[in-house]
């Protein structure tokens, strides 16, 4: 039994091509570690999941049912049906709402209907992972400062009443004790049958939190993840 | 003195109503709808055309008839603008210068519609019903005709609903998020065919509504939706994209400039005026009154 099933999936932007074949698959329940260097195709594989990138070839099979697929234009078009199907994210950087507040941003998360209706417990929930923005609620998102911004983004995905959650890169641009935090709060979630995939660049960070940790080297998937990071196997472990 | 304030009020009720659907729609898809006048006439008509019905039908009750009349306007306007929205968004939004496709696509509707509604109907104006009765309100020895007071209390319920709506409901946020970061609202799951569907027949309703009052003093004719556009989008403008407070203080303002012009100027003055006003608008405050949309759209 699969959550999620990618099959010989390759994916890209114009003529460049970033995913080369990928296979991979998450089993409910699983938090798995993406880890491999900057610019090696994670982000686009977490784009590629939910339709975002400028083409994609192959199957993705989630919950069985087909989102994949050959599509050569159109990118973003089919996001918000997979997102509704129960996938969350929370993207690089972050793409929060900068006008709205905190928690208008935290509730925007619950937007299918389900989780609408809970919204208030959910948001209660992700103040009991993410304890600083509690104050912060009434407070506008873009006066926020880097890490806040980041826990509003990752909370805003807790939000979803999803079955998969995909968080990348949630300790970039920040400083060390902070993206520490976040990452061990994220890793800490009760996950139930839900999955969870965390895309990072920094191994530490992940090691032994996770239930499994793949590579990705040039487009590929590596079990391996020494491969996947080549001869810089501690780059970022200064952040520990 | 009383007479200039509720004057001012009902110009202010009409423009809020047609400048709040362009804000409306220009600060959530990015489409600056030039075809929100040729809306407003079509609720004009659909208003017209059910109180004709209605008369044949031997139906003489002066509140089903108003009701009647604000009901189909609104809903004839709503529908209108998801035509306009199924003929230049839904084909066009995730095409390269939507902004600039949208813009000549909307202006064509209008152009033609402008004409569909002069072979249909023919030039000469329409008159509707009076909705409030012909009564005058005593107010410290001045009357004021039920007319003025019904628009302005209709377009202050009707815009207080539309504001607490978006602040409160889920298609609020909606629309809300979609104004802050498009890309965003995708992957929460907001889809900007839906969002763009729903701010068209929204502002398409509340452009019904101005135009079913308006008809009260100006009558429908096929060309009469080009005026409250023109004020429709200044006011937006002036009011700062996307925000509803913005919205409807600039909406007084422009309304009180005008009153205040005819009166003590004169009529023709009033387009010198609204001009010059809101060029002074923008160089103080450049993203207008109330200024939401700070630089997240370009």
């Amino acid at each position: 039994m699969t959550l999620l099933d990618l099959n010989e999936v390759s994916a890209g932007y114009g003529t460049m091509r970033v995913l080369h074949g990928i296979n991979f698959s998450i089993r409910p329940g699983e938090r798995v570690g993406l880890v491999g260097l900057n610019g090696h195709g994670k982000t686009t594989l977490i784009s590629t999941i939910v339709g975002m990138t400028g083409w994609q070839d192959g199957s993705i099979k989630f919950n069985g049912k087909e989102i994949g697929g050959r599509r050569s234009h159109g990118a973003g078009r089919t996001t918000p049906k997979i997102v509704r199907l129960g996938i969350a994210i929370a993207p690089q950087g972050d793409a929060i709402f900068p006008g709205l507040s905190v928690s208008d941003n935290l509730d925007s998360g619950a937007y299918t209907p389900g989780s609408w209706r809970q919204r208030r417990k959910r948001r209660q929930d992700i103040l009991d992972i993410f304890p600083p923005l509690t104050r912060l609620l009434r407070q506008s998102a873009g006066t926020l400062s880097g890490g806040e911004r980041r826990m509003v983004s990752v909370g805003r995905a807790l939000m979803a009443d999803a079955d998969l959650y995909l968080v990348d890169e949630p300790s970039l641009g920040l400083a060390p004790k902070i993206s520490t935090g976040l990452v061990a709060a994220l890793c800490e979630i009760e996950l139930g049958d839900g999955a969870m995939l965390i895309a990072e660049q920094n191994l530490p960070l992940l090691a032994g939190r996770c239930d499994r940790i793949v590579g990705m080297h040039a487009g590929e998937i590596k079990d391996d993840v020494g491969e996947a990071l080549g001869d810089m196997p501690a780059q970022g472990s200064h952040n520990d | 003195m009383i007479e200039l304030v509720v004057s001012a009020l009902v110009l202010a009720s009409m423009y809020g109503l047609v400048a709040i659907g362009i804000s409306l729609t220009w600060s959530s898809i990015g489409m600056l709808n030039l075809a929100q006048g040729f809306v407003f006439t079509a609720g004009g008509y659909g208003a017209f055309m059910v109180v004709e019905a209605l008369h044949k039908a031997g139906v003489h009750d002066t509140t089903t008839i108003a009701l009647a009349a604000i009901l189909s306007g609104m809903a004839v306007s709503a529908l209108a603008g998801l035509f306009v929205g199924v003929l230049a968004f839904l084909p066009l939004h995730d095409r390269a210068n939507f902004a600039v496709r949208g813009l000549i696509a909307t202006l064509a509707i209008s152009l033609l519609g402008t004409q569909v509604f002069m072979l249909t109907f023919g030039a000469r104006n329409k008159p509707l019903p009076q909705l409030f009765g012909l009564g005058r309100l005593d107010i410290f020895g001045v009357t004021i005709p039920f007319s003025q007071l019904g628009t302005i209390v209709v377009a202050a319920v009707l815009l207080g609903a539309v504001a607490v709506w978006m602040r409160r409901s889920r298609r609020g946020l909606q629309m809300r998020s979609m104004m802050m970061n498009p890309l965003g609202a995708n992957m929460v799951g907001v889809s900007v065919r839906t969002t763009g569907m729903t701010a068209l027949a929204i502002s398409g309703a509340l452009s019904g509504l101005a135009s079913v009052m308006l008809a009260q003093t100006y009558f429908v004719s096929p060309s009469s939706g080009m005026q409250p556009l023109i004020v429709g989008l200044i006011v937006s403008l002036a009011g700062g994209l996307g925000s509803i407070p913005g919205t409807i203080a600039a909406a007084i303002i422009f309304g009180f400039a005008e009153a205040l012009t005819s009166r003590f100027l004169a009529q023709s003055m009033v387009p010198f005026v609204q001009f010059g006003l809101v060029i002074l608008i923008l160089l103080i405050r450049p993203r207008g009154l109330g200024g939401v949309l700070e630089d997240v759209r370009e």
